[in-house]
């Protein structure tokens, strides 16, 4: 029973853990949790108040998409390991521990790869170059026209894929743990995340994610001693505790079949590291410092707090095998299964060593994670419709700054409604094949376009715009014919395309296709672009010349 | 900003920091994507493999832990410490000779007005 959960596709879809396990739940009704919308309305509160405040300092275009610049590296980094800790990772990534021990191990290690990569080559030149989008940094030297209009369908495919498999997580995951209705925690989601975003802007973004991400790491760490006490505090007491206990015994601490075959893990290896690089909503907070010195801070910050993130749900995935296992107030008598699904281990857990009042505060820490999440994803979507599509592209650059703030927070409105909408269309669907197709696109697209145009002189706007487009229509062809798509939701017999993640396919198409268009690109613009490089190439370097901070 | 960038470009440090923060920044990226690699690889190939095969083995005698949950650890160790060696040099070293290069050109362009 618990082989077929560790298929490859696991540690692409971080989401695909939690949302499709919850869905089980159903059965039991669950009743309301006065404990747990208790504390949800106090962090629902003490979020509209700063929203409230951060509304009073929004008042510029880059005071809304980049919080003035005057975010600083701690604080950043802190932000973006908080975008990066979604209610998927921490509840998904606990059950995958508690399922199948070592891979859910693998599983961390493989999302944390992306920031020191992120930290060695883009950060810097990407603050330098770039001002409120990466679209920014990629038009440095190329033509508006094409190449944004590429990256921001880049950005709204993956954001709009992602939106939709965390809605439709945080309305299974609300129905479980507040006995709310599905539709009712799809709206709630949806109509804060509007309210945080249109008026406060990145500023209040910011500050929703860093105060969730305070409290998650305080109640994972709280979590994690409390397991550690159980042991003695000795981690090696930990593992032979969990081995005796768990029903796969010493299996859980070596590798299991997570990734069957070299070609899918090379292909997951590389979605993996460049799909961070090119998560459009993470590579936004990096112009929320005032230059690259704290964006690099912002990395070294972001890096350990995932690192220590990780750490924590290893503990706790752990723990759970020796608090839950056998357990019948919390695991099936029968099956032996996690009653509400894998992704409650953490979540029995809390209540198992801290009773109903942690368990209330862990599923409202669950909660506002998700809405942290949705609302930085939201934001960026609404900067690629408004200051990419509509202010860049539409008005070639003349939009007045107070239009193409109306326009983003119109663009915000709209985003949100899509996302209440699609959430509730998608309920009964297999949402699983979205994040790890917003991954791949990603690195298809975003990436490659974003690396050559800061690290390759000869890139012109031809290459850049057919060649990411080659790559977006690659990751979407495969993911569709392959394994997830063509057998998993349309139920055909076998897959076209044999793997499971196109990435080592769409990267490669997008990387050659733009060299080739590019090389033979001979134009006069195609000249003048690669003449360009070097004023750019200086300004990545030194940052002379980049976007400051706002003084207010 | 023309004339300040040309400058720059004709200073022969500028080059020497393009050259050294390049060399760190491939240097240390290179090993993190092997590791991840390896790493992938060798989940991949266990428990054929015999690279892979020892790290289902405990790390001592009548203990519970296996290599690979240690080398789990060590490579998020890993990556904190490159990444945190990293900013040592760039905020440090490399901050400082870019200031020292931009202050210079912005000097001397400013004066060739």
């Amino acid at each position: 029973m618990h082989q077929p959960l560790m298929s490859s596709r696991r540690i692409l879809t971080a989401g695909s853990l939690l949302w499709t396990g919850s869905a089980t739940a159903a059965g039991d009704a669950a009743p309301i949790n006065v404990v747990a919308i208790g504390m949800f309305l106090l962090f629902a509160l003490v979020t509209l108040g700063i929203t409230w405040w951060a509304a009073r300092r929004t008042r510029s275009a880059h005071d809304f998409y980049a919080a003035g610049g005057g975010i600083t590296g701690f604080q950043n980094g802190l932000a973006i390991a908080g975008d990066y800790m979604s209610a998927a990772s921490f509840l998904g990534i606990a059950g995958l521990v508690y399922t199948s021990g070592f891979d859910g191990l693998i599983y961390s290690i493989g999302f944390l790869v992306g920031w020191p990569l992120i930290m060695f080559l883009l950060a810097e030149r990407l603050r330098n170059l770039g001002r409120y989008t990466f679209a920014d940094a990629v038009s440095f030297r190329l033509q508006a026209g094409p190449v944004r209009s590429l990256s921001a369908c880049g950005t709204l495919v993956v954001v709009v894929f992602y939106l939709i498999a965390q809605m439709v997580g945080a309305g299974k995951l609300i129905e479980v743990l507040f006995g709310l209705d599905y539709s009712i925690a799809v709206v709630v989601v949806g109509v804060l995340m509007i309210i945080y975003v249109s008026f406060g802007g990145m500023l209040a973004t910011t500050w929703v994610q860093l105060i969730k991400a305070v409290l998650l790491l305080t109640g994972a760490s709280v979590m994690a001693i409390a397991v550690l006490a159980l042991v003695g505090f000795s981690f090696e007491a930990l593992i032979a505790r969990a081995v005796e206990r768990h029903p796969l015994g010493a299996r859980i601490l070596a590798p299991g079949p997570l990734v069957a075959d070299p070609v899918s893990a090379v292909s997951l290896g590389l979605a993996l590291m460049f799909g961070t690089a090119g998560l459009p909503h993470i590579l936004m907070r990096f112009f929320t410092v005032p230059d690259a010195r704290e964006a690099r801070r912002s990395v070294f910050y972001a890096t350990s707090f995932v690192a220590y993130f990780y750490l924590l749900i290893f503990i706790i995935g752990l723990g759970a095998v020796i608090v839950l296992t056998g357990e019948t107030r919390y695991t099936d008598a029968a099956t032996g299964l996690l009653r509400g699904g894998t992704n409650m281990a953490a979540i029995h857990l809390a209540q198992a060593v801290g009773g109903d009042i942690f368990l209330g505060f862990i599923s409202a820490v669950a909660f506002a994670t998700i809405l942290a999440v949705v609302s930085g994803l939201t934001l960026s979507g609404a900067s690629a419709l408004s200051h990419d599509l509509y202010a860049s592209v539409l008005r070639r650059g003349d939009a007045n700054p107070q239009e193409e703030l109306r326009v983003s927070r119109m663009a915000t409105i709209v985003l949100g409604a899509l996302a209440i909408v699609l959430g509730i269309q998608f309920e009964a669907q297999n949402v699983a094949y979205m994040v790890g197709l917003a991954f791949a696109i990603a690195a298809s697209v975003n990436f490659p376009i974003l690396f050559l145009s800061m690290y390759w002189r000869g890139l012109t706007t031809r290459g850049a715009a057919l060649g990411g487009f080659m790559g977006l229509v690659t990751a979407v062809t495969l993911m569709v014919l392959g394994p997830t798509v063509w057998v998993d939701v349309l139920k055909h017999a076998a897959p076209v395309f044999p793997y499971k993640h196109p990435a080592l396919f769409s990267i490669s198409v997008a990387f050659v296709s733009i060299w080739l268009f590019s090389i033979t690109d001979r134009g006069p613009r195609a000249q003048a672009e690669r003449a360009a490089f070097r004023d750019q190439y200086i300004r990545a370097q030194t940052g002379l010349g980049a976007a400051g901070a706002s003084r207010h | 900003m023309e004339h300040i960038y040309r400058e720059i470009h004709r200073d022969p440090r500028f080059h020497e920091l393009e050259r050294k923060r390049g060399r760190l920044s491939w240097l240390l990226a290179s090993i993190v994507v092997g590791n991840i690699m390896w790493y992938v690889f060798a989940t991949a190939f266990y428990p054929e493999a015999s690279f892979a095969r020892f790290w289902g083995e405990p790390i001592g005698e009548g203990m519970a832990t296996t290599w690979g949950i240690v080398i789990g650890l060590i490579q998020t160790v890993l990556f904190i410490v490159l990444v945190n060696y990293y900013i040592y040099r760039a905020n440090g070293e490399f901050d400082d000779l870019k200031d020292a290069i931009v202050a210079d050109a912005t000097r001397t362009a400013g004066d060739g007005k």
